[in-house]
């Protein structure tokens, strides 16, 4: 695909917000900072033609994640710095770098992106999603039908790890209700 | 070469530069709140790079018949996997603050290094 000037915008933005977030020792800043992070990324899943995931990222990522951070540390303390910024340790940054590095080195052996022959978007499984999913469970929006229909045991596995989860906040706050 | 990776490859750069910075942010950050950011960023990474293996050139959204007969679509199953793995992220963030909030009742700081102490002088 070609790449357009609004996503280069946003990819920087995203990485820059990543990067504040990564920088900056008042954790309110770095919620902030990954509050606005969360919203490029739902831009950028936007300009990939998934809205479904744009709706879900900037519900959940940037609005409930964010209230869960800030209320965190409304129950906590927001500790005062006399430090703006991290200092960097060298040690973690030679690990990080060659992490990085080990990464970069995969990249050229991916596909193009939107290649019409990549294994992903070509591949046997989407097809059939796409010429099947309408005959077969009568609803036009293929996520929809692989999320309820074809992969209905992920999603109830899903909210098996959703309802875990509450308990498990319940149990480890020590309380019997939410509110 | 480079230049031509970076204008057919963008995304799958920036998901190798994401990483390391959600990496380093778990390694390195001593504040356990912006620990839990870090794994944030770091998941997200991985989705970008689900959801970019999932465009097409020219797709549209995959909803069968909006586009027409000839209508190319983008695929609709990594959109599906990423969606249930956001809200697993989220109930994982869930988890990781209510620890994060028992934490600080039972020790009365976030900072990892002060924790270790007070943890060594019990």
């Amino acid at each position: 695909m070609t790449f357009t000037p609004l996503e280069a915008v946003t990819l920087v933005f995203v990485l820059g917000c990543a990067l504040t977030a990564a920088l900056l020792r008042d954790v309110l800043a770095a919620i902030i900072a990954s509050a606005a992070y969360s919203l490029g990324i739902a831009i950028l899943w936007i300009v990939l033609q998934a809205p479904d995931v744009a709706l879900t990222e900037a519900a959940v990522g940037a609005g409930v994640m964010t209230l869960l951070l800030l209320l965190t540390i409304a129950k906590t303390v927001r500790p005062e710095n006399e430090n703006e910024f991290e200092r960097p340790n060298l040690r973690s940054l030679v690990v990080v770098v060659a992490f990085a590095g080990v990464l970069l080195a995969t990249v050229p052996a991916l596909p193009a992106i939107g290649a019409a022959d990549s294994p992903v978007a070509g591949g046997e499984v989407t097809q059939y999603y796409l010429e099947n999913a309408y005959e077969e469970t009568e609803v036009s929006n293929a996520v929809t039908a692989v999320l309820a229909a074809y992969r209905g045991f992920d999603t109830l596995g899903e909210a098996v790890v959703v309802f875990t989860a509450g308990v498990a906040v319940l149990l480890v706050l020590r309380r019997e209700v939410f509110v | 070469m480079i230049w031509e990776l970076l204008l057919t490859r963008y995304n799958y750069i920036v998901v190798a530069l994401l990483l390391p910075i959600g990496a380093y942010m778990m390694i390195e950050n001593r504040n356990l709140v912006k620990k839990v950011i870090g794994m944030n960023i770091f998941q997200t990474g991985i989705f970008l790079f689900f959801i970019t293996s999932a465009y097409r050139e020219g797709g549209s959204p995959p909803i069968v018949g909006s586009g027409g007969e000839a209508a190319t679509y983008v695929s609709p199953l990594p959109h599906v996997l990423i969606l249930t793995a956001i809200v697993v992220g989220v109930s994982l963030t869930a988890v990781a603050l209510a620890l994060i909030v028992r934490i600080y009742t039972e020790y009365g700081t976030l900072d990892e290094v002060n924790l270790r102490e007070v943890r060594a002088d019990e």
